[in-house]
Parts: C-alpha cells; sequence; structure tokens
C-alpha cells in the first residue's frame, strides 16, 4: 500500500462536524503541543526506561506514547509543513529545503510565502480562537494570524520571523536565538555543544515566559536543538564510552526538565509532545547525483556546485535527500525526456538504484513514484521518484563527489518510521492505527472542538466511539 | 521605495470589522516605513463632526468632512485610513474623485450575522425600534461597484483580511513588497551557508 492510500480510505466520520454537545463540551477546550525536532520514539522510550527523561514517563503513564511515520521526504521543511497544513507535500507545495523554479534549474529556498495549504493556526483563528506558535520550522517570514508567532528554522531575521512585531524588543532583550549556529562545529565539537546547550536555555526561557503569557486557546512551541544534537552527536548515545556519551544524556535532561515544566502547568487542556522524523547513526553518505552520472543519466559543467551547473543531455537529477527528477523536455530548459519514455526511463533508475550495495547488502530499502506519495494542486512540481535508505545510508543531493559513498562531519542522519507521538489523557481514548505527521493537525483541532478543514488530508486520532 | 501617500476607504455596516481592520493595516503599515493616520468615524463623530446627525445630508456632510482631512494627509505623503460606515455611493465617489489615490475597502458582512454578533448593542436597539436611521435595518446601505478589495469577515480572520489588503496595496505599488518577500539576496546565502552547516546542500 502506498502512503497516500491512507488518505484516500480516510473514514467519512472524520470529515463530519462534531455533534452538538460535543461542540459545547469542548468549546473552551485548550491544546498545548511541544515539538522536539527529529526526537525518535525508541530514544524516547529508551530514555524513559533508563531514568533521563521521569517527566516524561510520568506523562506517558497517563497518556500514549506513539511511534509515527512522517512525511517523505523525511526532511524538516517538508515534515513541518505536513504537520502545520495536516496535508501532503502535493497540496502544500513544499518537497525540500531547496527547490528549482519554475522551467529553470535555478535554486530557490522555500519559505512560507510558498506554502499553498491553509495552516492548523489559520482554522483555529477562523474560529476566533487564538494560537501562539513559537519555533515551527518553515513558518519564516511570519504570516499575520489571530495570535503570536516566532518563525523557526531557516528564518534570518528577527524582525521577519515575528508577528505581532512588538515582541521583537522583548525577544532582543532575552538574546534568543532563532537557531544553533551549526558552524560552530569547525571551531570544536565542544563549542557546538556548548551552543547547542545555550540555545536550548534560551529557547525554553522563551517558550515558558510566552505560556505564561496566557492569550492563547493552542500552543505550540518547538524545540530544534534536538536534531541539532542528533546530526553532530548521534554516535555518542550508541557508545556509553564515549566522550560526549553523558553530555548528550544530560541535554536530553533538560529537554524532560522543560517538559516537567510545562506539565505542571496544564490546566486541564489536551498535551500532545511530537518530533517531525527519527534519526539513527550514519554509516555512509550516499551522493545520488553521482550514481545518475556514474551510471550515464547526468552531465554535469567542470566544478559544478549544484544541480543548477547541469550539462546539455543529462536526462535525470538528483535533490537532498532522495528526490529524483527526469529532466522533462517542457519542464526544464535543457530538457531531454519524452514524457511517453519516462515510465521505462522510471522503471531502468528504480531498478539501477535498488541494486546498490554496502557491504554487500542493499542500502534501498524502497523507492516510490510520485503518485504513490503526493496528491493535489502543487503535483506538477514533485520529484517523479522518492527514494528511502535503510538506516545508516544518508542519501545526499550533493553534486560535487568523486565518490558514491563517504562520511562527514554528520554522525546521525534522518530517519521516516520512527517519530514521535504523545497525545495525554485528555483528548480521551485514541482510534488504532500508526499515526502519521498529519494526523497530528486533524488531532489538536478535533480536541479542541474545531471543525477539520477539507485540506487536511490527515485524520484525527481522537476516537468517536 | 520612495513613500507615496494615498487614502485607504474602509466602507461597510457598523460592527462589520473597518475599525479592527483599518488597526491591523495601520500596523503593518508603519512597520514597513509609512505614515499613517487613522479617521475612524466613530471618533470622528465626537469632534470634527459633532453635532451632526444621521440624515442623508448630515451624513454626506460628515464623508466630505472626513475626505477633507484625507486629501490633506494624502498630499503629504501620509497613508490616511478612513474607516467609517459612508453608506452612500455617490459621495464616496466624490471624495474619491478628490483625491485621486484611493482605495476602497468594501468590508462585507452579512446583516444577520452582524445582528447575532452585535458587539455594540446596536442592532438589537435598531430592531427594537430603539435608535432610527440605522444603516442596514431601517436607512439603505450602497454597496461599492468596483472597490479595490472586498474582504468578507464572517468566513475571514481579520489577520487574513488585513493579509489580502495589503497584498492588493501592493499589487498597486503603493506599498513595498520585498519587506515581506522571503528572502532576500543575502538572506539566500545565509540560508545556504546555514544548510551547508547541516549537510542539505
Amino acid at each position: 500500500m502506498g502512503l497516500f492510500d491512507k488518505f484516500k480510505s480516510r473514514p467519512p466520520a472524520s470529515q463530519e462536524a462534531p455533534r452538538k454537545e460535543e461542540v459545547t463540551k469542548a468549546a473552551n477546550r485548550r491544546a498545548v503541543l511541544v515539538g522536539l525536532d527529529g526526537t525518535p520514539c525508541t530514544l524516547v522510550r529508551r530514555f524513559i526506561e533508563d531514568g533521563t527523561m521521569p517527566n516524561f514517563r510520568r506523562l506517558a503513564e497517563r497518556g500514549s506514547l506513539l511511534q509515527m511515520d512522517t512525511a517523505i521526504p523525511d526532511i524538516s521543511s517538508v515534515a513541518w509543513t505536513s504537520f502545520m497544513t495536516g496535508a501532503n507535500p502535493g497540496r502544500h507545495g513544499i518537497y525540500g529545503f531547496l527547490d528549482l523554479q519554475p522551467n529553470s534549474y535555478k535554486i530557490y529556498f522555500p519559505n512560507s510565502r510558498h506554502i499553498q495549504s491553509e495552516t492548523l493556526w489559520d482554522a483555529v483563528g477562523r474560529a476566533g480562537r487564538r494560537s501562539t506558535v513559537i519555533n515551527v520550522p518553515s513558518t519564516y517570514p511570519a504570516k499575520p494570524l489571530n495570535g503570536v508567532l516566532v518563525s523557526g528554522f531557516v528564518a534570518v531575521d528577527l524582525n521577519k520571523a515575528t508577528y505581532p512585531p512588538e515582541l521583537v524588543p522583548r525577544l532582543r532583550e532575552m538574546d534568543y536565538r532563532i537557531d544553533v549556529d551549526a558552524r560552530k562545529v569547525q571551531e570544536s565539537h565542544d563549542a557546538l555543544m556548548d551552543e547547542i546547550l545555550t540555545t536550548l536555555d534560551r529557547r525554553v526561557k522563551m517558550l515558558l515566559e510566552q505560556y505564561d503569557a496566557g492569550r492563547w486557546d493552542l500552543f505550540i512551541g518547538v524545540v530544534t536543538e534536538t536534531d541539532r544534537l542528533q546530526h553532530f552527536f548521534m554516535d555518542a548515545i550508541e557508545n556509553p564510552g564515549h566522550k560526549y556519551h553523558s553530555a548528550f544524556r544530560e541535554f536530553y535532561g533538560r529537554v524532560d526538565n522543560f517538559l516537567g515544566a510545562i506539565a505542571e502547568r496544564l490546566r486541564g487542556e489536551t498535551f500532545m509532545i511530537m518530533s517531525d522524523h527519527g534519526f539513527t547513526g550514519i554509516r555512509q553518505q550516499v551522493y545520488l547525483n553521482r550514481w545518475l552520472m556514474d551510471n550515464g543519466y547526468l552531465r554535469l559543467k567542470d566544478n559544478a556546485r549544484s544541480v543548477e551547473d547541469i550539462d546539455g543531455g543529462s536526462r535525470a537529477f538528483a535533490m537532498d535527500p532522495g528526490r529524483i527528477y527526469l529532466n522533462y523536455k517542457g519542464r526544464y530548459p535543457g530538457g531531454t525526456v519524452d514524457k511517453a519514455d519516462a515510465p521505462a526511463l522510471l522503471g531502468e533508475i528504480k531498478r539501477g538504484l535498488s541494486e546498490i550495495t554496502a557491504e554487500g547488502t542493499p542500502i534501498i530499502k524502497r523507492i516510490y513514484d510520485r503518485d504513490e506519495l503526493f496528491n493535489g494542486p502543487c503535483l506538477g512540481f514533485a520529484p517523479d521518484l522518492c527514494v528511502q535508505p535503510v538506516y545508516g545510508y544518508d542519501l545526499k543531493g550533493a553534486v560535487n563527489k568523486r565518490e558514491l559513498m563517504d562520511r562527514e562531519v554528520f554522525t546521525g542522519m534522518h530517519t521516516q518510521d520512527d517519530a514521535t507521538l504523545y497525545i495525554s489523557a485528555e483528548a480521551g481514548p485514541l482510534r488504532s492505527g500508526k499515526p502519521h505527521i498529519t494526523d497530528i493537525a486533524p488531532s489538536l483541532l478535533d480536541s479542541m472542538g474545531l471543525p477539520v478543514p477539507q485540506s487536511m488530508d490527515g485524520r484525527s486520532m481522537l476516537s468517536r466511539a | 521605495m520612495e513613500r507615496k501617500g494615498f487614502t485607504l476607504w474602509f466602507t461597510g455596516l457598523s460592527g462589520a470589522g473597518k475599525t479592527t481592520l483599518a488597526r491591523l493595516v495601520e500596523g503593518e503599515l508603519k512597520a514597513r516605513g509609512h505614515k499613517v493616520e487613522v479617521l475612524d468615524g466613530d471618533v470622528i463623530r465626537t469632534n470634527l463632526s459633532k453635532g451632526l446627525g444621521f440624515s442623508k445630508e448630515d451624513r454626506d456632510t460628515n464623508i466630505r468632512r472626513i475626505g477633507f482631512v484625507c486629501d490633506l494627509l494624502t498630499r503629504n505623503e501620509v497613508v490616511a485610513i478612513a474607516a467609517a460606515i459612508s453608506p452612500y455611493r455617490a459621495v464616496r465617489e466624490e471624495v474619491r474623485r478628490q483625491i485621486g489615490s484611493f482605495v476602497e475597502v468594501y468590508v462585507e458582512c452579512p446583516i444577520d450575522v452582524l445582528s447575532d454578533r452585535d458587539v455594540k448593542g446596536l442592532y438589537k436597539k435598531a430592531l427594537a425600534g430603539e435608535i432610527r436611521n440605522f444603516t442596514g435595518v431601517d436607512d439603505p446601505y450602497e454597496p461599492p461597484a468596483s472597490p479595490e478589495v472586498t474582504v468578507h469577515t464572517d468566513s475571514e480572520t481579520p489577520e487574513q483580511s488585513a493579509a489580502r489588503i495589503i497584498s492588493r496595496l501592493e499589487e498597486l505599488g503603493l506599498v513595498a513588497a520585498s519587506q515581506t518577500e522571503g528572502y532576500s539576496e543575502e538572506d539566500e546565502e545565509e540560508v545556504r551557508r546555514r544548510l551547508e552547516a547541516l549537510g542539505y546542500v
């Protein structure tokens, strides 16, 4: 079954308006969601077991901790946009951190202006209720809403990241940081760890201050430092003898303190905790453009820095993380592929990719056709294939690599099937089935007694039984 | 971009959201470096138009006075925002011709929604006959024939309506778009560096 099938088979129950008595009962309900970027569910379970996260343990004892699937491609820009719109990329239009401008090979960086679907907080605002949304990635520049929004990754200018603008002076006063400066790793791992901890502390301080400022019906606060830690220190948690093993656990102890601080503030709100994808250790980085070049599908100009430097005669190219695009005539200025030839070419590329091995075993878990994953008005910009690797093999879009695989400074990579979703008992009984990241927005709206817009592909996790 | 003056004229029934939207747009335009003045109908009637009633003649006089001030402000590179019911089309058109740089926003909301909402408690009184000459109840309202923007405050949030007004002003070239577009060229370089640091580029 393709991932999209779950959307197609949505039972009609979630589209029905709540019954009147439910509306009345739920009308004043508020909801709180904490996002932990990139925190794997398996890691949460381990930290609950070994005592690293005692607050999460207490929460899990009176709620549901579930492993969740995230969007494909499983990177933050796509995943968080799928979260906030409850929609698949074919509808919301975000397929990666970078994309190509129409009829061109020129790269652009998608931002909030490119999101084509209504957000969760638009729906909350339409009902006359307020949202406080702090540090959700891909919300930059901040768009006006009924409430407060401070954009997350990749926000550049705090002025453009903040709505309403009156909040900016306070953020500056607090020395708030939008993101960890990952370039610190070039200085040293100590410097990067220090940067991660400092950014986390300032983030938590601001999140709690905004929580306490009240005036919200929906509070969303995201911690990004979890993801940054795992990109550079994932090897530390697997190895008790590692220099940063205890620092990794202490970091999660601080995250747990933050969860405890939220938990003690709750006054009957539905509380959810989520991550946008999981994480695992890297064995090798894999460069799909190298493979496409070696197999005669892609030609690049000398000293190419990106796919912008594609050369004539190319039939396909890859973009981070595992997106493959055919170089269609009509879609790209140097297009070579006729639509009629696409099925055979895609089949050939899929077979070839499936045969890549490392240490004697295949490294590709599954290759999705476009229509298995995406559906909606933005389908025309979708990649033709999305490649899912097995754990340990991180797919990359770099073009300047001489080898198919190598290692860089990174020790962690994203996973698609091990994201985290916690839902507190206040939400009532949950339906069965593994949650998908697009199910969160409908679940939050449902828990607040608000209707789920038709534009959302996900299904509420709340049971109506 | 040179900051030009213009008049942004909100028209619509009482309680439709003219003042709320005027204040939201005011905040956004100030943040973008414009000089802005709001002329609110309810406030104007307590000073500039004090003593005027609600006959057609008095209503038209009130609108001409607001229009006169808007014209002065517009000529001096100020964005003049008028939020007044201004029920009669002819006098609005007269003010438009006088000012020239004039953007009309029709704040549309069905009367049954307004009387349900009844924020100021006026619809109840008007329907009970305690207030006379109440627009939409026993006094006419003539919607604009071709406003630059129409917002539907029964189905949009104020923020969504305000954003639509701002983007129309951008389209008309009255407000610079660059401040709210995604990334500038310098931003893009910074975004690229940050994504490189995480291995995404």
